[in-house]
């Protein structure tokens, strides 16, 4: 029979460890073997026999313990950046093991000889039960029953007589009820990162017919970095019956505004990302608009003026090959930093408006500007080869929701809804 | 003897004469394109209804036609009004009307109703689980006795197979896992049972064996898949061991009287608590028909056979199994007649069980109505029982049933404890309140895997239900169910703990405990870790946006870290339960000297059990938003909006603290008041004794 248990102990205690290592790596194992060798050695610690204490006795150690314990979780968890409303709660967690730990060690109740006694003490113990909910409950945030319900009664979207903001207004509304923040984050809203951020993505980028295929058949095709078995099948499929019509519409109104005239598109998974500087098939698409071969955007061809080698065929172009190049000065918002150390802003700034005075015409106002981003993606491969490269170019932070509003009020968008 | 047995071959004709008449009859209840089978039972009849059909369907053209003719020659006339034949007069303009009575609106009075009635059939369909499984340990083993052990290790190992093979099929993903493990563990049971009731033929290690290899032999083609995996077999062969352990643990049990008296007393609970059921069930249903009368009436017309035939039949039988069950219970003793007495008390799980898969249908049916929705008239009704919630549902109230059990064993332990004054009954409430313990906490770890099913499911059905309740309204309804989870993991532990003080040599293993309870308070802080303290998934007007775990934080609110938390706690928890069994038997239990703490400590777990189970049902019936049926039925009345977390916390508790009012009446009325009234006859009975 002993055996038995050893065979079934150790099957039992390896799953836990294999499970452990699978899911948190090396740390979850180390975890588990430190749990593992705790219990070992306090099993073979001889037994004190148990002595009753009095309620001073009981807590004497235990609160400076505490005390001590909550100031180093403060501090720590401040050093890990909590905000300060977990830090608060880890602290009182602290204060809920204090309890644990002083109801553990309480002196043994005295029986009870009149029935008054246990009449009190059942009460207090139903009174301790609710008290506990029902403060916990009425303490933890709580949300306006009056907001739903005018969310409710507001009626359906209907876009007849509607102008853009509104379109779009109504396209926000569609996106929150349909709970999409819950996996895609717009910028700095939202709540996780288990979809793309459709903000840093700028998916206001690509075409409504390419949005739409996206919401109705998510399967067709998966963002890139989103290809684990998990987040293939995260996305619902049946929104081609939940969102039709105006509803439609509106959602994609919304959705195409979702663009940052201050960096490249970002892409993957959180904390796995890259910009699409160090994406190789953007670069590859890039290379056909900057050639001049990419059907969405004929009529345009880089290569025609900066040489497609990167050596220059008109005088004034500027030649990618030289990292050192400087900005035109033709332009008011002229900066001095070398063609390296361009802000992706620049980039876009100076393909899609152009140069004053010169052939580079502002090609944002003619061509869709996802392809103007892929063109630079690859036009910097001149001077900074894809298969040369020891790091990626480092992702940019979030733009927080100032940003945002300075975009639209310092009209760096060449279209007027945004 | 040859006409007994000419007689035999009779009533056997009859029964299966009956027994096709019943398939024939019941099939239409069932789908006619997956019972080809039964359909064939009535072949002659149906064709016949065939024909019939036809006939009206051309008496039905003729009608038409002749209308169509009687229209030509009416033209030029008015039409004739024929809406006197439908109008109800007045009534047909009736709207939804709202009542208030001390602060109780239409919904507020349903949520009571509905919450009452789901406790105490919670009570009277957990409670019997428990006691047949005590009937059985506390009967001696007679020849009787071990035929019907035969058939409750079958029905044990049909639920524990379920248990594990849901578990397997979750957490590593077998394909049918409920059907490996349902299988292999009854399979398991009934093959090491049968052959132990001749003789004991094997011990522990070959009844393992036994149950492992027949159980997986049958199992293996009983369960439909194209292609075997090594995952799936090695399930059915762990189930098949599990099943054969238990039956030759539970066929050879020493009987102990104790866990007779035990599932006696509690069966007269179950008595009053059914009373109870029905009373509240009748004014649920009154409640509805006035609060949400077009909604109800909607939803039973849904489900006609089911509320015509079905769950009347099932309730009725039922009730008769559940009274016979009650009231045979010293006759069958007397009569040495244990065995039919434990296997009454199958059949009544089987029966309860029923009604509670019945029940779920419609339940879950307004959660995840079939799709697509516009073919939702046209749908039969088992394929409207039949959805996607429903499996879920039954698994998770299963065990989630199973630990109320345990638990109502506890309080009424705990109460009895409280109310007896003699040392030798103090003794026996206190290891009622111990069994009741070890029954509740071995059945809720479990429980944790079940809800996630049940999540899951409705996560694949429609995720916006599932983010309403993770992440937007309901996300700080989830926390406090963390909590509660966490406090119910505690107290059961304390409880241990204060058990294992009157343990002779147990403070050996205080040191370990202890350890355990830190591990407890870090995975109860983890499992509370919200991603953001505001309760809806954006801000709303008057919330802090701030309040949001950074993006490298985010992991601890994330399912991996919550799923970690709870197998810590389940993990401790059963650590903790493993030296507790050992202590219990290698020293000294000294029952009747438990500190005083320790009812208390049972009540305060039961009550948090009963808080938790009801808030439960709170979040379920709120996460369908302002619907009735899922997207199929609109609530349009003032209330279809979610109640705030304050408003709810204090509502679900005065329904607990009525339920805890009447359940201590019942239990004092069943159980205490019984043994008053007896002690105060016993005197007199006793005089003439003494006289003697």
């Amino acid at each position: 029979m002993n055996i038995d248990i050893v065979i079934i102990g150790c099957i039992a205690v390896l799953s836990g460890l294999y499970a452990l290592f699978n899911i948190f790596g090396l740390v979850g194992l180390s975890c588990g073997i430190a749990v593992m060798l705790t219990y070992a050695i306090l099993l073979r610690l001889k037994p004190k026999k148990s002595q009753e204490k009095t309620t001073f006795q009981n807590i004497r150690f235990k609160i400076p313990v505490i005390f001590i314990l909550g100031a180093i979780i403060w501090v720590v968890a401040g050093k890990f950046n909590f905000p300060v409303w977990w830090q608060i709660e880890f602290v009182a967690f602290t204060l809920v093991g204090f309890a644990f730990f002083t109801l553990l060690d309480w002196k043994t109740l005295n029986v009870e000889k009149k029935a008054s006694t246990w009449i009190m003490r059942l009460l207090a113990t139903y009174a301790l039960a609710s008290g506990i909910f029902i403060t916990v409950t009425a303490q933890l945030p709580q949300f306006d029953p009056e907001f739903e319900l005018a969310k409710l009664n507001r009626p359906p979207v209907k876009l007849s007589g509607l102008a853009g903001p509104e379109v779009i207004a109504a396209g926000r509304e569609i996106f929150e009820n349909n709970k999409c923040f819950n996996c895609h984050k717009v910028f700095w809203e939202g709540n996780s990162d288990r979809g793309p951020n459709l903000g840093t993505k700028q998916i206001g980028l690509y075409s409504e017919d390419y949005i739409k295929e996206q919401i109705l058949d998510p399967r067709k095709k998966q963002a890139p970095g989103f290809n684990d078995p998990k987040s293939v099948k995260a996305m619902p499929t049946y929104y081609a019956d939940d969102i039709e019509g105006d509803e439609m519409v509106a959602l994609i109104a919304y959705l195409k505004t979702m663009r940052d005239p201050t960096h490249m598109p970002v892409e993957g998974k959180f904390p796995n990302q890259w910009t699409w500087w160090d994406d190789p098939e953007i670069i590859k698409q890039g290379q056909t608009v900057f050639e001049g071969t990419e059907p969405a955007t004929e009529g345009l061809n880089c290569a025609v003026c900066h040489g497609k080698d990167g050596i220059p065929m008109m005088t004034g172009a500027l030649d990618f090959r030289n990292e050192n190049h400087k900005d035109t000065d033709k332009m008011p918002d002229h900066i001095d930093d070398l063609l390296k150390d361009w802000p992706d802003a620049l980039w876009y700034r100076r393909v899609t408006r152009g140069v004053t005075g010169s052939p580079m015409a502002p090609w944002g106002t003619i061509f869709p500007h996802l392809y103007l981003w892929k063109a630079e993606a690859y036009a910097r491969t001149f001077h900074d080869p894809l298969d040369k490269r020891t790091a990626k170019r480092p992702v940019p932070p979030v733009p927080t929701k100032e940003e945002v509003e300075k975009w639209k009020t310092d009209e760096l968008f060449l279209d007027p809804l945004l | 003897m040859s006409q007994n047995s000419s007689k035999i071959p009779l009533l056997k004709s009859i029964l299966c004469l009956l027994i096709v008449y019943l398939l024939g009859h019941v099939s239409p209840f069932l789908p006619a394109s997956h019972n080809p089978i039964l359909s064939n039972l009535s072949f002659q009849s149906l064709a016949f209804a065939e024909e019939d059909d036809e006939d009206e369907d051309e008496d039905e053209d003729e009608d038409e036609e002749g209308d169509e003719e009687g229209d030509e020659e009416g033209d030029g006339e008015e039409e004739e009004d024929l809406s006197y034949l439908t109008d109800i007069g007045p009534a047909a303009e009736h709207e939804f009307e709202e009542f208030s009575f001390m602060g109780l609106s239409n919904r507020k009075f349903t949520w009571v109703a509905a919450q009452l009635h789901i406790l105490f059939a919670s009570f009277i369909l957990g409670c019997p689980m428990f006691v047949v499984i005590m009937e059985v340990m506390g009967a001696r083993r007679t020849q009787g006795v071990r035929k019907a052990i035969i058939l409750s290790n079958v029905f044990l190992g049909v639920l524990i197979g379920v248990v594990i093979g849901i578990t397997g099929e979750i957490i590593i993903g077998i394909h049918h896992g409920v059907l490996y493990g349902l299988w292999a563990c009854a399979f398991g049971a009934l093959f090491v049972s049968f052959l132990n009731y001749f003789h004991r033929l094997m011990g522990l290690r070959g009844s393992a064996f036994v149950g492992a290899l027949t159980g997986t032999i049958l199992a293996i083609p009983l369960t439909p898949v194209e292609h075997y995996e090594t995952s799936g077999i090695i399930l059915a062969i762990v189930n098949g061991a599990v099943g054969g352990l238990l039956s030759n643990g539970i066929m050879f049990a020493n009987a102990d009287y104790k866990f007779e008296r035990l599932s006696h007393e509690i069966t007269k609970v179950i008595g009053i608590c059914y009373s109870f059921t029905a009373l509240s069930g009748g004014l649920f249903l009154l409640v509805m028909l006035v609060a949400y009368k077009d909604f109800i009436t909607y939803l039973i017309s849904s489900f006609p056979m089911l509320f015509m035939v079905g769950y009347p039949t099932l309730f009725i039988l039922e009730t008769i199994v559940m009274y016979i069950y009650v009231y045979s219970w010293d006759p069958l003793n007397k009569a040495n007649k244990k065995g039919r007495h434990i296997v009454t008390g199958v059949i009544l799980n089987v029966l309860g069980l029923s009604l509670l898969v019945a029940l779920d249908g419609p339940a879950t049916f307004m959660q995840t109505p079939p799709k697509p929705l516009d073919e939702i008239v046209n749908i039969s009704e088992w394929a409207k029982i039949a959805n996607a919630g429903w499996m879920p549902l039954n698994y998770h109230r299963l065990v989630g049933n199973g630990t109320f059990g345990g638990y109502m064993v506890c309080i009424i332990g705990a109460y009895m404890y409280l109310w007896s004054d003699k040392s030798e009954e103090r003794e026996y409430y206190d290891w009622v309140g111990y069994i009741g313990n070890i029954i509740g906490v071995a059945i809720m770890i479990p429980l944790p895997a079940m809800g996630y099913i049940f999540v899951r499911e409705i996560y694949q059905y429609d995720a916006t239900i599932g983010m309403y309740i993770m992440s937007d309204r309901e996300s700080m309804f989830m926390l406090v169910q963390g909590l509660l989870v966490g406090t119910m993991f505690s107290a059961s532990n304390i409880y241990m703990w204060v058990s294992m003080k009157r343990i002779e040599n147990a403070e050996r293993f205080f040191p370990a405990m202890k350890f355990g309870f830190v591990l407890i308070v870090i995975a109860a802080t983890i499992w509370f870790t919200p991603r953001r303290f505001f309760a809806t998934m954006l801000p709303e007007p008057g919330m802090n946006p701030d309040m949001v775990l950074p993006d490298n934080l985010a992991f601890l609110a994330l399912m991996v870290s919550k799923n970690t938390a709870a197998f810590c706690l389940v993990t401790v928890t059963f650590i903790n339960y493993i030296f507790y069994t050992i202590a219990t038997k290698t020293g000294k239990v000294a029952y009747g000297k438990i500190n005083p703490i320790g009812p208390y400590v049972l009540i305060f777990l039961g009550f948090s059990d009963i808080w938790l189970m009801s808030w439960m049902g709170t979040i379920r019936e709120l996460s369908r938003m302002n619907w009735h049926i899922y997207k199929v039925f609109k609530d349009v009345t003032p209330e279809k909006f979610a109640p705030s977390l304050a408003e709810s916390g204090f509502h679900v508790t005065t329904i607990v603290w009525t339920f805890f009012i009447l359940m201590t009446a019942i239990i004092w009325i069943g159980i205490k008041y019984p043994k008053t009234k007896k002690k105060e006859t016993e005197p007199s009975a006793a005089a003439p004794q003494m006289a003697e």
